[in-house]
């Protein structure tokens, strides 16, 4: 059985123009010591995803369908409607939150309390969530502090956050995840605030984390260099779907997908020749207010057909890992969703 | 590409040993831009490279005396603009402008789009109402907007637009030399390629010069006919495009060009990165020596002391002992190359 299993989940905001379905029916498996990238534009709803996962959604944000199962027990946060269910489940999750379930986050600016010593802020879940002493957390501190390259890490646990650099920020934050040894870790966007020699410091880390944890690693990001390197499997998300989902291999030598097909071909790639002229996607990314039932990206698509424009596509299955949902590769199946006289055409 | 043809015509832009420092507290100053030194031709995209701090958008702003220069001379067009005042520089801003990186704070929300492109030409006193409506109609279409985009506000527009609006308003004034501040990095990447493809498409039309500031390598690589790495407010390394990227030769150069995270996975294995330990440090103090020789892997003593000229090695300039002439003269003497002497020993 996976790690962590997601089907059909979906995650609605209310909103003062209308309700925004922010992601629509997705499902991920996330097997132990395995890491899955999950790429995405800004509004596609990559991190939602992981937002609904862990019930950190804002007030306005609630799962209307789908289930989530971790490690065997069921997460799903639908269905709250009673105050005290509601309880229970903060209650459960309280106890998963940096715990068996840790996340690293983009910007190691505001992450930490600027007012707050680093060694309260690192030891602060080891407190609460093992019981040890102050003392055994304050070496437990220590420890990760040298596991994820701080130099003199005892003098170090007495500073405040203004007092790191960036790279050096975003390695405290690594550490805090890692500090009740997780089963699973979700990295949201952990290298985009920094600059590329300390993005290849920190990446590098996250890497070797993997190989040493036996934890599960889900990284979100919109830099297909980053997945590139580190992941095992990939999911393309796009206007709130997952339009493919592959092994690192399948994604970037065999894309399925006219969505990802345009992404590759739109980034620049110093292998190329460099007087090719880069092909972009046409259009902008679709409003997710106005998004009813057909394919995210049919408006985009220079393959684009009728069915496109009015439902969304099945998924269809090229391998065991690979699958991609778009009209076509899945024509002869429209019955299953077209009904009566429409289907005539 | 016609290097031949321009040998004895002058350069657009000429900046001699540029400096910026900006007053901080204690009496201390921020050498944000420490003796620059470039060319760059009629046409020609230079391409600026180096991470968050290390002064390339100050030197971008410098050159356009939005900053005044500490030392140095900019000398645009055969005229030496460093000690212009306001009123000498007026003819010269139509003729150097700048797109901004951030489309959302860089636009006036209360102006219509119309208002927006027509603003610097009636700042300039360019035509009567009527010719500037036509010139915005004309722009509006030029940068691939609808006619309609006109009478609408800013926020009815995605980020890859605005920016779009951005170089519209840039080409109001016919300008000839435009500094690009980042133009690509806030918006999606599926949108990235579009604005790459428009401003390379106005400068095979308009022969702009531009002045690309990024930290994407591959864009910059892309775009670029000449790159410029910039360390601590210095110029590092100056060279053609491919010279620079394919074949690097300064240290850091080496280093960054290595970390740059390739979207593709096996490449991205295959690829031999050059780990640097550290960050860069505050320009407040920045070392005496060469800025890089901190973290230099091949730091020797005098690197610490003293720093290092500029020395024009195989076409290119670089700001490293290893290319001192006396070096390499050594180096030849035992039959090797700078390169194949120092690091591949």
């Amino acid at each position: 059985m996976s790690l962590l299993e997601i089907r059909g989940l979906t995650t609605e905001f209310k909103t003062e123009q209308g309700i925004v379905k922010a992601i629509r029916g997705i499902d991920y498996t996330v097997d132990k010591g395995e890491v899955l990238g999950i790429v995405g534009e800004s509004g596609s709803g990559k991190s939602v995803g992981m937002l609904s996962l862990m019930g950190l959604l804002a007030s306005n944000g609630r799962v209307t369908d789908g289930t989530i199962t971790f490690d065997g027990e069921d997460l799903t946060p639908s269905n709250l409607d009673t105050k005290k269910k509601k309880k229970q489940y903060e209650e459960k999750m309280r106890k998963i939150r940096g715990n068996d379930i840790s996340m690293i986050f983009q910007d190691p600016m505001s992450y930490l309390n600027p007012i707050v010593t680093i060694e309260k802020q690192m030891t602060e879940g080891i407190l609460y969530h093992t019981k040890c002493s102050k003392k055994e957390a304050r070496q437990k501190a220590i420890e990760l502090m040298k596991k994820v390259g701080i130099p003199a890490p005892e003098s170090r646990l007495k500073q405040y956050p203004f007092e790191f650099s960036g790279g050096m920020r975003q390695r405290i934050i690594i550490a805090i995840a890692l500090a009740c040894n997780p089963k699973l870790i979700i990295a949201d966007e952990p290298t985009t605030a920094l600059d590329v020699t300390v993005q290849a410091q920190i990446l590098d880390l996250l890497k070797d984390i993997t190989k040493d944890t036996d934890a599960g690693v889900i990284i979100i990001t919109h830099d297909l260099g980053v997945v590139a390197s580190l992941c095992d499997r990939i999911s393309i998300m796009y206007g709130g779907n997952i339009m493919e989902e592959g092994t690192s291999d399948e994604i970037f030598y065999e894309p399925k997908h006219p969505y990802t097909k345009g992404l590759l071909a739109s980034i620049a790639n110093s292998s190329a020749d460099k007087r090719e002229e880069l092909k972009p996607i046409p259009g902008t990314p679709p409003d997710l207010l106005k998004l009813e039932n057909e394919c995210p990206f049919a408006a985009r698509c220079s393959e684009a057909m009728e069915i496109c424009t009015k439902y969304n596509p099945l998924v269809t299955e090229f391998s065991p890992t690979h699958r991609c949902k778009c009209w076509l590769h899945c024509r002869d199946r429209y019955k299953e969703v077209v009904k009566g006289d429409e289907a005539d055409e | 590409m016609n290097n031949e043809a321009k040998t004895n015509v002058k350069p657009l832009l000429e900046v001699k040993n540029l400096t910026k420092y900006f007053p901080a507290k204690g009496g201390k100053e921020v050498h944000a831009v420490d003796g620059v030194s470039f060319t760059i031709e009629k046409g020609e995209t230079l391409g600026i490279v180096g991470e968050s701090g290390c002064g390339k958008s100050s030197m971008g702003r410098t050159i356009l005396k939005v900053h005044e220069p500490t030392g140095g001379r900019i000398i645009f067009d055969g005229e030496d603009i460093t000690d212009f005042n306001h009123r000498k520089m007026m003819p010269y801003r139509k003729r150097m402008q700048m797109i901004f990186q951030d489309p959302y704070a860089s636009l006036n929300p209360r102006f219509t789009v119309g208002d927006i492109i027509e603003e610097p030409m009636i700042i300039h006193k360019m035509g009567t109402p009527k010719e500037r409506k036509a010139i915005v109609q004309d722009l509006i279409e030029t940068v691939g907007l609808k006619p309609d985009h006109i009478r609408r506000y800013p926020f009815e527009f995605s980020g890859g637009q605005r920016q779009r609006i951005g170089i519209a308003r840039t080409l109001a004034l016919k300008p000839e030399f435009i500094v690009c501040d980042e133009p690509i990095s806030a918006l999606d990447v599926s949108i990235q390629a579009q604005v790459i493809n428009l401003l390379e498409k106005l400068q095979r039309e308009r022969g702009f010069s531009y002045l690309f500031i990024a930290h994407d390598l591959e864009m910059v690589y892309h775009i670029s006919h000449k790159i410029g790495v910039m360390y601590l407010g210095n110029m590092v390394e100056f060279g053609t495009s491919d010279d620079v990227y394919k074949r690097p030769l300064h240290p850091y150069t080496r280093a960054l060009i290595s970390a740059a995270p390739v979207a593709d996975p096996k490449q991205a294995k295959e690829k031999k990165r050059i780990i640097l330990q550290g960050e860069v440090p505050s320009p407040l103090d920045p070392p005496p020596g060469c800025p890089f020789s901190g973290r230099c892997p091949y730091a020797t003593e005098k690197c610490k002391i003293k720093k290092p000229d500029t020395y024009e090695y195989d076409g290119r300039k670089v700001a490293c002992y290893i290319y001192a002439p006396e070096n390499v003269k050594q180096y030849s003497d035992a039959g090797k190359t700078p390169e194949e002497a120092v690091f591949l020993k």
